[in-house]
């Protein structure tokens, strides 16, 4: 096999979830936390198929498509709601959907 | 004879149960004389159980019989027993004889009256009560009988009780009493667990091997009970409120009985006291101070009830000196010659405060003699044997004691100059009452109701059941004193010497001395009173403004322990509702709910809304958990 | 035996409950139901050996690999405080059909409910029955306090419920300890325990049920806000619970503890005494008066029991059922005064005696038996208890001494207040003397009391068999 090592990939895979978890805690748009959590979401795609490499068998890559699957139904639901909230005018502010406080 | 002694015993019993049972369906007078005829069973019975010891040789004069099991706890058991012996023989025929010439005399007294059943039912209820104390052949029935007197006795004081006044004396009695009956137990409790029993014959032989302390702490216990019961200083101050009760009470338990049932005590346990000698001679004392503060008290009393009470008092001194310097034949002789005049005194008061239509103030009154010449004579008789006059009863009995005080050393001999200077005292306050009420010219209230009274009550002075009573003590008055003179000869004495045994025994000089010494300050005092209060030109009482004061302030006995104990109680019991209960009862809930709330609400601060606080949350505890993990493997 | 003595009550409320009978009528049932378990109970004595020890057994397993089993039973003592029961809890109902309460299908149901629970608890044999039996006491309780009680209800109840619970959440740690320690949690079959933690769970509820001080703060308001007869079966019957679980279980299970914690216990016992008695002194009302009595009696109660000598532990069973039949007497007493006068305030009372003799007569007889008069049971109770006590040291006795002055003041002024003097703003011409329903209610009580004053031995020395049994023996 060509290319960097595997353990190159992890890299890549931590930056992209240290970016993402970033994003999601410390922006306040909730597109961008959206976004912010696809990042993460791929980030652990990504470390899937790099072990998937690493053993040889096809398990990685079977759970990447249904982490996949998966993130595409959420951002479905996500970006739905965040529609709703614009038609209702709202400002687009994840610190300002404070209702269910204890 | 021990049957005697049940039906003495149960007699009045029975009839205060059936009057209360039958309530409203039998009439008052119906009431009366069931109580009556009950208490003259109950002497019925104890003359039996008399001529049945007497027949006894001296052996075999104590018999004890038990009814059943009372209370019993592994090797502790008190049965339901009672004891004959000359001493308890003596103590039931006073109680039932006297008691019933009294309940008689209150058929009379207190006709008319709306609670007539109860009263009666009351008054059989309390010659029970103290036939079970004489009778009782253990510590524990004597003290059930001690307790049940006190009971009848707060019963018959607030017998009127719409009356505040009356329904406080009787309540003052009572808690006072109450005392003693706690001191009592605590004596018996060292005597449980030091002898192992509470029976008369078991506790005195164990206690020749109790510690002096111990013997000392049960003599105490005892003293304080018949102290607080026979009200000699200082549990003496419920006595005379007592007076607030009908006068026949008076006459019965505040005279007769009840009040003498300390002196009882004492002759019964004389082994403990003898064993306890500091204590029997504290005995002695108070009974000295007692008869002294008592006479001085009475001199200033205005209510013809009192000044007699106060003389109770007095003459219970006396007794206690008697059997607190062992002469226990002469306490008791002087206690039934006592129960004779000292009855017969209250019972003509009743008759004089009858006729006055409820009067009892002294003032008031003068001239009675005039009016009631037959209640003159009785209450004559009365205050003579009273003060001591030979051949009356009271003579006998006092110089007695007074020279078994003489004959009994040093302590005796300060002793005997305070019984001496009681006689005179007695002199003065008793001369005093009978010149004021009965002498001079007839007052206004007299006047008033000099023409005798309406249907019932026949001529004059008072009905037969009235009368009949009156007279038949002031013969035992006159003649009751003649079982026992000094020297000559002595049956009550000789009897009584099986079951208590003198520890002195006066010399015929002594008994002699004392007599003559008695008798004339006894005669003084009769001078002074008629110097001060009958004779022509009257003498002037002397001002002494500061000393009368004291002395009608019965020496602020009251007052010091109202300050004593009923203040501090009020006191402390207000203190700790303001500072624990309340607090306890409110806060503790309502602390508690306010902790709940206040950290639900911190906690709840955690619960803030928003997204990115919880998100921290949980990438936070991912990492510590992830770590942890690592850290672990 | 024991088993139809436990259900028969619980059974009853049952049947009570379902049936579609008027007020009164279901009153009259369940009166007849109660009376029913005090013949049974009749019969039960009629069958005890007094010189054995446990009788009248039945054992079911129940969780056998944890060692519990229904196991239930009567010793003397514990007859004798099941006999209490069922007789003021008849009393008790007896009056409540007298006074026609609201709902009355569900009242007497609830009433029955807890006759049947309180004989269980003094039943059980085995930690978990116990338990259950002793909480099942708390559901009526709740209910008819909350439900039928006075203004300040909700609150009483509350409070009632808390200190309880707490109490008992804290024994059930000590009984899952317990049990698993020792293999079963049967009390005939586990040996002993010498750990300090787990006895003083058991004691914490034990001391909130009596109650000891200072864990009292639910009394008052739970006496005087409960309906009168609710009251007597709490002052009564109740807190004898504390009583037999104090005895049975910590003095018998725990001699160790028991040793080290007596004189803290003692002194507790001691202050409550002293505490209520005076505090019922200075109290405004006959239901005040009585719930502070009740308090210092039950402080006496506890010293005899932790006296640990026979003479203490004899006079405590004794006493307990004095006062029980003492204490319900006097709640349904101020039950009747209140449905005459509206109020049980000593200011607004007086001058009830004059016109009422019946009145008058059993208030007098109650209150100076209350009082411990020399010759009633409740003196013979008291003397046995202090003269135990004497024996761990004369300031006990001393201080129950003066407790006796303490009571002779607070009753006499309660009598006083109530009877004496001229008429109280409350009281008028109507209010009736006593009607044969409420003579019929209170006389049994009287009568009992009366017996027992004549005889206090038929109980003291029946309580335990001539030849100790492993829980006398395990107090010495």
């Amino acid at each position: 096999m060509q290319g960097p090592d595997v353990t190159w990939y992890l890299v890549v895979s931590a930056l992209l979830f240290s970016i993402g978890t970033l994003g999601v805690l410390l922006r306040r748009s909730p597109l961008i936390v959206l976004l912010s959590l696809e990042i993460m979401l791929n980030s652990a795609n990504l470390a899937l198929i790099s072990f998937s490499r690493l053993h040889g068998d096809h398990d990685g890559q079977i759970f990447a498509l249904a982490v996949m699957a998966v993130a595409a139904s959420e951002v479905v639901v996500g970006l739905g709601l965040i529609v709703a909230v614009a038609r209702r005018k709202l400002i687009l502010d994840v610190d300002r959907f404070r209702v269910l406080r204890g | 004879m021990t049957q005697g002694a049940w039906i003495c015993l149960l007699a009045p019993l029975a009839g205060a149960w059936t009057i209360t049972v039958m309530g409203d369906t039998i009439s008052r007078r119906t009431a009366a004389w069931i109580s009556t005829l009950s208490v003259f069973v109950a002497f019925g019975g104890a003359l039996a159980t008399f001529v049945g010891l007497l027949r006894r040789s001296e052996e075999e004069r104590a018999a004890l019989t038990t009814a059943w099991t009372w209370l019993s706890t592994g090797n502790f058991e008190v049965g339901l027993t009672l004891l004959v012996d000359p001493l308890a023989a003596t103590m039931m025929l006073i109680v039932s004889g006297v008691g019933g010439l009294i309940v008689l005399y209150s058929v009379g007294y207190m006709d008319g009256d709306d609670e007539e059943r109860r009263y009666f039912a009351y008054m059989s209820f309390f010659v029970f009560s103290m036939l079970l104390l004489v009778q009782a052949g253990n510590f524990l029935i004597l003290l059930v009988g001690w307790g049940l007197v006190g009971l009848a006795s707060y019963l018959l004081i607030g017998f009127w009780h719409e009356r505040r006044e009356a329904v406080a004396a009787a309540k003052k009695a009572f808690i006072m009493n109450a005392f003693g009956d706690a001191t009592m137990a605590l004596a018996f409790f060292v005597l449980i667990w030091q002898t192992g029993t509470l029976e008369f014959a078991g506790a005195f032989e164990g206690a020749e091997l109790m510690s002096s302390t111990a013997l000392n702490l049960v003599a105490l216990g005892l003293l304080g009970g018949a102290v607080a019961k026979s009200a000699q200083i200082p549990l003496h101050t419920w006595l005379p409120d007592a007076m607030e009760g009908p006068t026949p009470v008076s006459a019965l338990i505040h005279a007769a009985t009840m009040v003498t049932a300390g002196v009882y005590l004492i002759v019964r346990a004389h082994p403990l006291f003898e064993l306890a000698p500091s204590i029997q001679d504290l005995a002695a004392g108070l009974g000295a101070i007692t008869l002294l503060v008592a006479g001085l008290v009475a001199l200033v009393q205005t209510d013809i009830k009192r000044v007699i009470a106060y003389s109770t008092m007095s003459q219970i001194g006396y007794m206690f000196l008697g059997v607190g310097l062992g002469a226990y034949g002469s306490g008791m002789f002087h206690l039934m010659t006592h129960a004779f005049f000292k009855a017969l005194l209250f019972m003509a008061a009743g008759l004089v405060i009858h006729h006055l239509a409820g009067e009892q103030d002294i003032r008031r009154m003068g001239g009675v003699r005039r009016v009631m010449p037959r209640t003159y004579l009785a209450f004559l008789v009365g205050s003579l044997a009273l003060v001591g006059i030979p051949p009356l009863s009271g003579f006998f009995s006092k110089d007695s004691i007074l020279a078994a005080a003489l004959a009994s050393g040093g302590y005796g001999a300060i002793l005997f100059v305070a019984g001496l200077l009681g006689a005179l005292l007695t002199g003065i306050y008793t001369f005093r009452l009978f010149f004021v009420v009965f002498l001079g010219e007839p007052s206004p209230l007299v006047k008033q109701h000099a023409q005798g009274h309406d249907s019932g009550h026949g001529s004059g002075e008072g009905p037969w059941t009235m009368t009949v009573p009156v007279a038949v003590l002031t013969l035992l008055a006159i003649i009751g004193g003649w079982v026992q003179i000094a020297g000559v000869w002595h049956p009550f004495g000789d009897r009584l010497e099986v079951v208590a045994e003198s520890l002195v025994e006066p010399s015929v000089v002594q008994d002699y001395v004392a007599s003559a010494f008695a008798v004339g300050l006894g005669l003084l005092g009769m001078g002074i009173a008629w110097a001060f209060y009958a004779a022509r030109r009257r003498r002037e009482l002397p001002r002494a403004a500061a000393a009368r004061n004291v002395l009608e302030h019965k020496l602020y006995f009251d007052e010091l322990y109202d300050a004593l104990f009923y203040r501090p109680a009020v006191w402390i019991a207000g203190i700790w509702r303001r500072w624990i209960e309340e607090p306890l009862i409110g806060g503790s809930i309502t602390g508690l709910s306010l902790g709940a709330r206040r950290a639900g609400g911190a906690l709840g601060e955690a619960q803030s809304g928003y997204l990115r606080s919880y998100a921290l949350a949980i990438a936070t505890a991912v990492a510590v958990l992830v770590v942890v993990f690592v850290a672990v493997q | 035996m024991t088993t139809a003595l436990i259900f028969l009550p619980l059974a009853g409320a049952l049947l009570v409950w379902l049936l579609p009978l008027p007020g009164r009528a279901s009153g009259v049932l369940a009166t007849l139901i109660a009376l029913a378990e005090v013949a049974l109970f009749a019969v039960a004595v009629g069958r005890f050996d007094f010189g054995e020890s446990l009788q009248l057994v039945d054992r079911q397993s129940w969780f056998s690999d944890l060692g519990v089993s229904y196991h239930v039973g009567f010793f003397g003592f514990s007859l004798w405080l099941a006999g209490l029961t069922v007789v003021v809890c008849a009393a008790a109902i007896g009056y409540a059909t007298w006074a026609n309460r609201e709902r009355a299908r569900a009242y007497h149901g609830l009433l029955l409910f807890l006759t049947g629970s309180i004989v269980g608890v003094f039943a059980a044999q085995d930690l978990l029955v116990f338990y259950v039996f002793f909480e099942a006491m708390l559901i009526p309780l709740y209910v008819l306090i909350g439900v039928w009680g006075g203004e300040r209800r909700a609150f009483a109840t509350v409070k009632f419920v808390v200190y309880t619970m707490a109490g008992s959440l804290l024994m059930l740690a000590s009984i899952i300890v317990f049990g698993l320690s020792q293999g079963t949690f049967d009390l005939v079959d586990s040996g002993v325990s010498s750990n300090d933690w787990v006895f003083l769970g058991f004691l914490a509820a034990f001391a909130v049920k009596a109650p000891l001080f200072p864990f009292h703060g639910w009394l008052v308001d739970a006496y005087r806000e409960s309906p009168s007869e609710v009251a007597a079966i709490l002052s009564g019957v109740v807190s004898k619970a504390a009583v037999y679980g104090l005895f049975r279980i910590a003095i018998a299970k725990f001699p160790e503890p028991v040793q080290d914690f007596q004189v803290p216990i003692l002194v507790a016992a001691t202050i409550g005494l002293v505490y209520g008695s005076l505090l019922a002194f200075r109290a405004r009302d006959v239901r005040s008066v009585t719930a502070y009595s009740s308090m210092a009696q039950m402080g006496l109660i506890v010293m005899g029991l932790f006296s640990l000598n026979e003479l203490g532990i004899n006079g405590a069973i004794l006493q307990s059922v004095a006062h029980g039949l003492v204490s319900a007497s006097l709640f349904l007493l101020a039950g009747m005064l209140e449905t005459r006068t509206g109020t049980s305030a000593f200011a607004r009372l007086g001058g009830l005696a004059r016109g009422r003799p019946d009145l008058a007569t059993v208030l007098l007889v109650v209150g100076i038996i209350a009082l411990a008069v020399p010759g009633s049971v409740s003196f013979a109770g008291e003397f046995l208890i202090l003269a135990g006590i004497y024996a761990e040291g004369w300031g006990w006795a001393a201080i129950g001494a003066g407790a006796i002055v303490l009571a002779a003041m607070y009753m006499l002024r309660l009598i006083s207040a109530v009877l004496h003097r001229s008429r109280g703003e409350a009281v008028r011409d109507e209010a009736l003397d006593l009607r044969p329903a409420e003579l019929a209610v209170v006389l049994p009580l009287l009568a009992a009391l009366l017996f027992l004053s004549a005889s206090p031995n038929s109980i003291t020395e029946r309580n335990f068999p001539i030849q100790r049994a492993d829980v006398a023996e395990a107090a010495e």
